[in-house]
């Protein structure tokens, strides 16, 4: 490990679903005073904190997010806020590197269901507004995605049913994992019958449960300097990569249609930055926007051959043992349920992520808790994406 | 969109396909850039404007939506997909229009790969009290009810001494829906009177191969505005960049709307033809355009009876002294007071006045007009090849040929009314263009309007010899739009829905 990481000393996060009798103010709280729990330091140990959401100014007509912290906390440092969760925590990582900072806490939330009715019409706009006017719908881009793949890979007849049962099982998986987290925002197992039958119409590749619920939540971390996370943490989890990429916001203007390059371009930075192997991660929480994406960042981010991931997730799916066996290798994937079952508060979201690679790394996660050769796993890696693959950001984790 | 600055932006760019292209690779951008990005600094001032307007397609890949997001969802179900142009140069989101999805049911599966047509259309529901958004993103298959045609400017090879037609377009849409022995043309759920008039002037652009720019003056005659303030002109004379294109966004020209009932763009013909032969203006051409989602109320409302005979469509007729196809020999107008039929400020549907429209309004002035002209220009009636009478109904223009002493064979090839309905300020000029696309060299047309209000216009023209030429570049003739394969045909619920609109 390289003592210059920044570490991850305590995670918060509530439960992720419809929160109709509270305010985003009461959801950010009880997130930060948990990770500020968890650890073991108080809101005047802060430095600065980093915020992130997407939607507030649109859902809760609230601009200024910091003042309403700096109220909530009684704290005059200085703050800042972006979209997801990932781009808050790259932001504090930078911040602690340059030495400027000890103690940061990164928060963020989101409260979609103030705006239940509009939410499509909002997600899509803020993913592509041209092909808004064009009458794409959040959900259709991802079909246009699926159906581009297959034709790119010639995938056809009873290949292509296979495919789509695969996309079902991943769904599946998610719910099976989803069981074993209180915080999840759907925790009732479903089966591959019930998939495929939510997509009705025998043209519709994706149906309902493809797709991630909107959701209602916060998520926060404590981020430490090296020498402050030895001071305060038996088990910090150090940050070993915080990268970035972004692509065009139009998606038919990208080169590539059948994958996202920012989510390989930023994994390839990550790997370097964390001077680690593809093969070294064990556990991993991908951006399952819908299952489609679980299965194409399997692919972006290099852990399946292009055009074969389906095949690996239908095979590791048949007897599910609990992670995807991929070329001899184990990898386990969206722990906690995914964005799928654990839910999709856009600006918390990555939050949570974090969350469950931090439990698992520390060998905290309960139930949930994987073993590699009678251990916590040691290295993870986060995949979160803004918009539709126009902004992915990879952190990879690792424990001493 | 409420914000109204937003609006202009997205439409200026998106009904016309507006692109960039870099000259030194040949790359290409929809929503032009002003750099191209493989060739950098030095492709500043280096970036062609283009557009893709007229050209063809391909939907490369595409799903159904059946859970429109809510500015969509009065559309239905629908195709979407990524439609490139120019081999793959560039790609834009599009929206499949003038297909009626049944969920379930209709294969929606064989669309990829298709070539497809860029259409001029209604973007998305807002609210009543807003600007109406427009884009060209909307697409209809090439081999289907409307062909790709490209559109080539031909120098003109001779120039009249009377002004005349120098060509003429006619859009209806591909739905009908067929009572009794009428069937009457029902717009989608994107179309009004405006895409209509864009549509037909696109059209007449098309036939008379006159080079846009040099278009001096747009009408637009129609009674069903979706505005009451906020000319249906001036979206055609921008959409098909008529006149001189200015850097700032502006065409040189003049566009104005028009109403008088079914009248309102019959009248402007001699207003157009005598503008491009007043000397000295600069005005070589001028488009008059006639469109209508004529409105009726429902059946079993006040005036209802009217929604037996509606119909939608628009007509474009493009005047000139240089390769007239028809000559404007002369013309004759009469106008009274006479309220029969009419429609009050913020009321949806007009009101008639029943058998008063027959005698002392329809048969009065059409009668008047179209003897005083052939009085004025000593025409007998074996003088005219074709009657084109104002077409509200199947009984009204039948009875006037007959009391005006025509034969069936002079006024039967210019009745349209049994296909389209009445597309009110487009009803007599289709019936022109039907006669228009049969006619030979040296024939006499004579076209008498009627707008309610009430006045009737007559007109005489005599074909030239260049009228068989120009036939050939217009394939979607008025017959073409009758005798189809892929029209479709809907039910009264359903043909109440489309006219409603967005």
């Amino acid at each position: 490990m390289n003592s210059q990481n920044p570490a991850i000393i305590g995670v918060g996060r509530t439960k992720f679903g419809e929160h109709y009798e509270r305010d985003p103010e009461s959801l950010i709280e009880e997130a930060g005073l948990q990770a500020l729990d968890s650890a073991g330091i108080t809101r005047k140990d802060l430095n600065a904190c980093y915020l992130s959401d997407y939607f507030l100014q649109v859902t809760n007509k609230i601009g200024l997010e910091e003042g309403f912290f700096s109220e909530l906390l009684e704290l005059h440092v200085p703050m800042e806020k972006t979209r997801s969760f990932s781009s808050a925590l790259l932001n504090a990582c930078h911040a602690i590197q340059s030495g400027k900072y000890d103690l940061v806490l990164v928060g963020g939330m989101e409260k979609m269901t103030d705006r239940w009715d509009k939410i499509r019409d909002d997600l899509m706009l803020l993913e592509d507004p041209w092909s808004y006017y064009a009458g794409c719908t959040p959900e259709a881009n991802h079909e246009l995605l699926l159906n581009g793949y297959a034709k790119k890979y010639g995938i056809k007849g009873k290949q292509l049913e296979k495919l789509y049962t695969a996309l079902a099982q991943i769904s599946v998986k998610n719910h099976k994992n989803a069981t074993k987290n209180p915080q999840a925002q759907y925790k009732n197992p479903i089966t591959v019958e019930q998939v495929i039958k939510a997509r009705g119409n025998h043209c519709k590749s994706l149906g309902l449960f493809d797709f991630a619920p909107v959701s209602d939540g916060a998520s926060a971390l404590i981020l430490a300097s090296p020498k402050a996370a030895k001071k305060c943490s038996d088990i910090p989890v150090y940050v070993l990569a915080s990268s970035s990429a972004t692509d065009y916001i139009t998606f038919p203007s990208r080169e590539d249609r059948t994958g996202f390059v920012a989510t390989t371009l930023a994994m390839q930075t990550a790997l370097k930055q964390a001077n680690v192997d593809l093969t070294e991660i064990q556990i991993a929480e991908l951006y399952d926007q819908s299952t489609l994406l679980e299965m194409l960042s399997l692919e972006d981010l290099g852990f399946c051959k292009r055009g074969k991931s389906w095949l690996d997730i239908h095979k590791s799916c048949e007897d599910y043992q609990g992670f995807y066996e991929i070329g001899g290798r184990k990898l386990y994937v969206n722990l906690n349920g995914g964005l799928k079952a654990d839910g999709n508060p856009l600006g918390a979201t990555g939050g949570a992520q974090i969350f469950e690679i931090f439990k698992q790394l520390q060998g905290k996660a309960d139930s949930r808790q994987v073993h590699l050769d009678g251990e916590a796993p040691k290295l993870g890696c986060v995949s979160e994406l803004e918009g539709f693959g126009t902004k992915s950001y990879i952190h990879i984790l690792g424990r001493n | 969109m409420s914000s109204e600055p937003i609006e202009r932006r997205v439409s200026y760019i998106g009904d016309r396909l507006r692109a960039s292209q870099c000259t030194l690779c040949g790359k290409e951008y929809f929503r032009g850039k002003n750099y191209c990005g493989s060739c950098g600094r030095k492709s500043f001032g280096k970036m062609k404007t283009i557009d893709y307007f007229y050209d063809q397609g391909t939907l490369e890949v595409s799903t159904l939506v059946n859970q429109p997001t809510n500015r969509f969802i009065k559309m239905g179900s629908y195709i979407y997909g990524l439609v490139s142009f120019h081999d793959g140069k560039t790609r834009v989101p599009g929206r499949l229009t003038d297909l009626l999805i049944q969920d379930g049911k209709t294969d929606v599966s064989c669309f990829d790969g298709k070539n497809v047509v860029p259409r001029f259309r209604r973007r998305h529901t807002v609210g009543e009290s807003d600007v109406i958004p427009t884009i060209s993103l909307a697409f209809t298959v090439a081999d289907g009810y409307y062909p790709h045609q490209k559109y080539e400017i031909h120098k003109p090879t001779k120039e009249y001494e009377t002004p005349g037609i120098v060509g003429y377009g006619v859009y209806t849409s591909k739905f009908r829906i067929k009572e009794g022995n009428m069937e009457r043309s029902v717009p989608f759920i994107d179309e009004d009177a405006v895409t209509a008039a864009v549509d037909a002037g696109k059209l007449a652009l098309i036939h008379s191969g006159v080079d846009k720019t040099l278009i001096g003056k747009v009408y637009v005659g129609s009674e069903s505005n979706p505005y009451a303030v906020n000319p249906i002109a001036s979206k055609v004379a921008q959409v098909l960049k008529l006149g001189k294109e200015e850097k700032t966004g502006l065409q040189s020209v003049d566009a104005i709307d028009t109403e008088f009932a079914c009248k309102a763009a019959t009248s402007m013909f001699k207003d157009a033809a005598s503008l491009v032969y007043y000397p000295k203006t600069n005005t070589d051409y001028a488009m008059a355009i006639g469109a209508d989602n004529s409105q009726a109320a429902p059946r079993n409302e006040l005036g209802g009876e009217l929604d037996h005979f509606v119909g939608f469509g628009g007509s474009a007729f493009i005047f000139g002294m240089h390769d007239v196809i028809a000559e404007m020999e002369g013309w004759y107008s009469c106008t009274s007071d006479t309220p029969d039929f009419w429609r009050r400020d913020m009321q949806a549907y007009p009101r008639h006045g029943g058998r008063f429209t027959g005698e002392p309004a329809y048969f009065k002035h059409v009668i008047k007009s179209c003897k005083t002209l052939m009085e004025q220009l000593k025409l007998n009636l074996d003088d005219i090849d074709y009657f084109v009478p104002h077409q509200p109904n199947l009984r009204f223009p039948v009875k006037v040929a007959k009391q005006l002493g025509f034969k069936e064979e002079q006024y039967l090839p210019s009745l349209k009314v049994a296909k389209f309905g009445n597309a009110y300020s487009g009803s007599s000029p289709i019936g022109l263009a039907a006669v228009l696309d049969i006619a030979k060299p040296d024939e006499r047309i004579v076209l008498v309007s009627y707008g309610s209000g009430a006045g009737s216009d007559a007109y005489s023209f005599m074909t030239t010899s260049q009228i068989l030429e120009k036939k050939r570049r217009q394939k979607f003739t008025v017959n073409h739009q009758i005798d189809n394969e892929h029209l479709e045909y809907v039910d009264y619920h359903t043909y109440r829905r489309l006219k409603h609109g967005l």
